[in-house]
């Protein structure tokens, strides 16, 4: 045995660090450029293939010249080293290299404790139950990495080091769980999580042009997930107003100037509230969506009614995340903000030259005298008496897309009719307008809830009348009424979409829709609001941040105090477990009174009890006896407990007297 | 700091590598801390098990990596309000409860006995057993000896087991050299923390003196039938013996040596009837250390002879004998023989 000199890295030190590192960045893939995984992946086969072929790592010149190029790298492919995922690029071509000039015991264990950072910079980009399920596997194999890589002896086998690692995980499960109810929540963003640029967007854009076929209905994404309270409304009339398209310039539909924030319009609430929770997933740009017509939202320093009804996040920073909000809604309402002259001037400009023959037709019904409420029901006849058809897959329109739709190819979905509606009605003086947004929705019978995914995206008309405000116009329930009774995928059956929609494979997604809602809300979105609820509910009324800080304090102590009483417990009670040696260890303790110490471990029970006869010369004979007994109980055979019962016997009346020190000197 | 022969001192980004295997704990140790820590602890018996009052415990620098990597994981938690990320923060301090808790629990109740200690040379290293005994159902991982600053292990000890370890120290001067205060430490699991504990055990190891250079004829001695003893010796085997430092090489029994990796030398009985009384008066020179080491090389000589000699030490003599035993009855008297070393120590 000689003095430890810090011990090099191995091949098996070596297959443990690569492989710790590289999983650790597993979960960064998909967000990275490919070359940066390449380069993880090829820096641990160098370095394994370094080590098997006595390759000599990089001097440093050449590693300086390594990490420069790196670091280029990540600024070429980002602009920047801000930002989650542009430092989480960097991390990875770091650790990169770091993994090829890995040589040392000490080198090894900072890579693990540098993983364990890796990963938890990818928890701020997704935080899906797979990212978690993932979590509790990496953390495993890379404590085991810790436990064997810090070793300065040789390695443990792998099962008895990852068999330490569960142990210590077992115990770290207590202290998380503790620590994540208990320490105070701040009122951060609305509900965490800024999303990866690029990512989501598949949903409503603020732009219409009927003209070009729409991806959207395609799209299985969930947009937003709603919980009702009480009794939700029937199918037909949610409508979850998005962005409001106000601005027609003969082809596109634009929000235009609709668009002010600085008060929210008034509005006269009809019929019974609906009360309901919605769970916003991230990726749509910056739109939150309610029934028609909110009335009361919560957080409403975050969450503001625009001029045209919608209800949209005030600062870009609550854009395009996660959110989690609650609405009062009215399905029955009456608007009573008028447009102002200007606005009243846009809402009712149709481009000079477009859609000449709409306009035409338009002039004719006005001239038949039909007017206000009528002319809208004679543009609505319209769709039912000419042959009109509901499709996803539409001929593409050319230079005047609303006059084409209305009189040649007279096939479309939501868009086209809610974009042709409108400019009749524009036509006819009456301001219009397109409202974007989702209607339906699939309710999950496990959960009790809502989906509305992208394939739910819709379109509608809104008209001013002067007597009852704004009036929501659907065109598409004319000529498709399923489509609105029974919501997108009845309409469409047969696309893609649809497919997963029946029988187990439809039951299975919901149980897995409802994990990963249940997930989200209560894992994930346990913030500042949520744990103040949930620690009423524990008996904590408004505690304050030091308070909950010092509870969880005291909680870890009391873990620790709990392990270790477990453990001197645990300790106690694993050596009586014979009772052969229960019966020799109360003679030992018994003897110990006498100051005769126990026996060595190199002390044989006889050399013992020789040891006690010296010492309680008075008892020597019983003490020899009952060794005798031991050895025979212990190493004898032994019919029937009966050398058993006998050393228990003698160690019961074994009551040694004290041996008085004047009769021994007078001996 | 001119430690140019570690290939690892080039290094320019990181502290020398030595730097990561010392703790905060042994640094903490060298200074009064231990000293303050050891107040009044009176000697430990030769086997004593280890209590939960004399265990310390401080984290490595490497649990300070590990401490600095939570807090910043818990200022982007905060920051970005990442429940995964509390979640993951959160685990890693379980963790490291845990891994302070498996350390100390690593210490406690090891059961500490002396296994004896060779004696040396003085030049040599003094190495003093001791056992390790796991009276658990848990293996205890990574326990090291220190002492003097160098650590000796680590060891694993499974459970219901027993292992050997030895402590190392230098063994400067002839004379009982007495155990220093030693430490039991571990690591395990993980390197974050450091448990250790200090022990002083009253043991003692023999120091021999250091033989002088072969080449010193022994004087004239009293029985001799022939002059050429050496060669003569040569002739008749007699058996082997273990090697010490300065035996003739030749000598060595090697193929026993390849057999069983023991270093012996072979002894002969040629001079059989030939018997030295090593006298101290008639070793050369006038320090009496450099006369005991002359008397170590002539015991050593003479037993490589085979030849049966006796020791003359002033009020000392040590009868004439022979064999292994004999010699290091006659290099344990030169050892602790008296007269200059304790005064001048």
């Amino acid at each position: 045995m000689s003095a430890v000199t810090p011990p090099v890295s191995t091949r098996a030190r070596l297959v443990w660090s690569a492989g710790v590192v590289v999983a650790a960045s597993l979960p960064h893939w998909s967000l990275l450029p490919a070359w940066l995984p390449a380069l993880l992946l090829a820096a641990a086969a160098w370095r394994l293939a370094a080590d098997r072929f006595g390759w000599r790592t990089p001097g440093r010149a050449l590693r300086i010249v390594l990490a420069a190029a790196a670091f280029s790298g990540v600024i070429a492919e980002f602009r920047t080293i801000n930002g989650v995922i542009a430092g989480s690029a960097l991390l990875v071509a770091m650790v990169a290299l770091k993994l090829v000039e890995t040589r040392t015991h000490r080198d090894e264990v900072l890579l693990m404790i540098i993983s364990y950072f890796l990963v938890f910079a990818s928890l701020l980009e997704h935080q899906s139950p797979l990212v978690g399920a993932y979590l509790i596997v990496f953390v495993l194999v890379t404590t085991a990495g810790l436990v064997q890589l810090g070793r300065g002896g040789p390695l443990l086998p792998s099962a008895r080091t990852l068999g330490v690692a569960a142990g210590l995980l077992v115990k770290a499960v207590p202290v998380m769980l503790v620590l994540f109810v208990l320490f105070p929540r701040l009122p951060g963003p609305l509900w965490a999580l800024p999303t990866a640029p690029g990512s989501g967007a598949t949903g409503l854009s603020d732009s219409m042009t009927p003209g070009d076929i729409s991806h959207l209905v395609l799209s299985d994404e969930i947009a937003f997930r709603v919980e009702f309270e009480g009794e939700p409304p029937p199918l037909g009339e949610l409508y979850w107003r998005g962005p409001v398209l106000a601005e027609f310039d003969g082809r596109t539909w634009t929000r235009g100037f609709a668009h002010r924030l600085d008060e929210p319009p008034r509005v006269e609430y009809l019929g019974a509230p609906v009360e309901y929770r919605v769970l916003l997933e991230p990726g749509t740009p910056g739109w939150t969506f309610a029934l028609d017509m909110p009335r009361s939202w919560s957080e409403p320093g975050r969450l503001v009614m625009a001029s045209d009804y919608q209800l949209v996040a005030r600062t870009r920073r609550d854009r395009g995340r996660r959110l989690d909000y609650r609405v009062v809604s009215h399905t029955r309402y009456r608007t009573l903000e008028p447009p102002g002259l200007y606005e009243r001037h846009r809402l009712t400009y149709v481009p000079e030259g477009s859609s000449p023959r709409t306009v035409a037709l338009v002039a004719d019904w006005k001239a038949q005298g039909l007017a206000g409420e009528a002319l809208i029901r004679r543009a609505l006849d319209h769709f039912t008496r000419e042959p009109f058809r509901y499709t996803l897959r539409p001929a593409r329109l050319g230079a005047q897309p609303v006059d084409e739709f209305l009189f040649d190819t007279r096939e479309g979905f939501c868009e086209h009719y809610a974009s042709a509606l409108a400019i009749m009605l524009r036509a006819a003086g009456m301001p219009a307008r397109v409202v974007t947004g989702y209607h339906g929705g699939e309710r999950n019978g496990f959960g009790g809830y809502y989906v509305v995914r992208q394939s739910d995206a819709h379109a509608w008309t809104e008209v001013w009348l002067e007597d009852r405000g704004w009036v929501r116009i659907d065109p598409t329930a004319a000529i498709a009424p399923e489509r609105i009774e029974r919501g997108a995928a009845s309409a469409i059956a047969g696309l893609g979409s649809a497919i997963g929609r029946v029988g187990l494979i439809r039951t299975m997604r919901h149980l897995w829709d409802t994990f990963e809602m249940r997930w989200y809300e209560v894992v994930v979105g346990y913030g500042q609001a949520s744990q103040r609820m949930f620690l009423e509910r524990l008996g904590f009324v408004s505690p304050s941040a030091a308070r909950l800080l010092g509870t969880a304090a005291v909680a870890v102590a009391a873990i620790l105090a709990l392990l270790t009483i477990g453990h001197a417990l645990g300790s106690r009670m694993r050596r009586v477990h014979d009772p052969v040696v229960r019966a020799f260890d109360r003679f030992v303790r018994r003897l110990r009174r006498y100051g005769i110490r126990p026996p060595a471990p190199h002390e044989t029970p006889s050399a013992f009890a020789e040891r006690a006869a010296l010492a309680l010369p008075g008892e020597a004979a019983a003490v020899r006896r009952i060794a005798a007994a031991y050895l025979a109980a212990r190493y004898g055979p032994d019919r029937n407990g009966h050398a058993l019962r006998r050393l228990e016997a003698l160690v019961r009346h074994f009551r040694p007297r004290r041996p008085r020190r004047p009769a021994h000197a007078r001996a | 700091m001119a430690t140019s022969a570690s290939p690892f001192s080039k290094r320019f980004a990181f502290p020398k590598p030595q730097a990561a295997t010392r703790s905060l704990a042994e640094i903490l140790s060298k200074g009064r801390l231990a000293a303050w820590l050891a107040r009044g602890r009176p000697s430990d018996p030769p086997s004593f098990v280890l209590g939960r009052r004399r265990i310390y415990i401080l984290p490595t620098r490497f649990g300070l990596a590990f401490g600095g990597v939570v807090l910043a994981m818990l200022f982007a938690s905060i920051n970005y309000s990442a429940s995964l990320g509390f979640a993951l923060t959160f685990l890693l301090v379980g963790l490291g409860v845990a891994m302070l808790h498996h350390c100390h629990a690593n210490l406690l109740g090891l059961e500490v006995s002396f296994a004896g200690a060779s004696p040396v040379f003085a030049g040599g290293e003094a190495r003093f057993r001791l056992r390790l005994s796991n009276p658990g159902r848990v293996p205890r991982y990574e326990i090291a000896l220190g002492a003097e600053g160098r650590e000796f292990g680590p060891v694993d000890v499974p459970a219901g087991e027993s292992v050997v370890i030895a402590f190392g120290v230098p063994a400067t001067r002839r004379g009982r050299l007495e155990a220093p205060r030693f430490s039991i430490a571990t690591r395990h699991p993980g390197a974050l923390f450091r448990a250790w504990t200090y022990a002083r055990m009253d043991i003692a190891c023999i120091v021999y003196p250091e033989p002088a250079p072969p080449g010193i004829p022994r004087p004239a001695t009293r029985t001799e039938r022939g002059s050429d003893t050496a060669e003569r010796g040569d002739a008749d085997f007699a058996g082997l013996r273990n090697a010490l430092p300065g035996d003739p090489p030749r000598r060595i029994a090697w193929k026993a040596y390849a057999r069983t990796d023991d270093l012996l030398l072979k002894e002969f009985a040629g001079g059989g009837d030939r018997v030295d009384v090593l006298d101290y008066d008639e070793a050369p020179g006038n320090d009496p250390e450099r006369r005991l080491s002359v008397l170590a090389r002539w015991c050593l000589d003479a037993a490589t002879e085979g030849v049966s000699f006796g020791l003359r030490l002033p009020g000392q003599t040590v009868p004439v004998g022979s064999g292994e035993s004999h010699l290091h009855r006659c290099l344990e008297a030169l050892a602790l023989f008296p007269a200059a070393s304790e005064d001048r120590q």
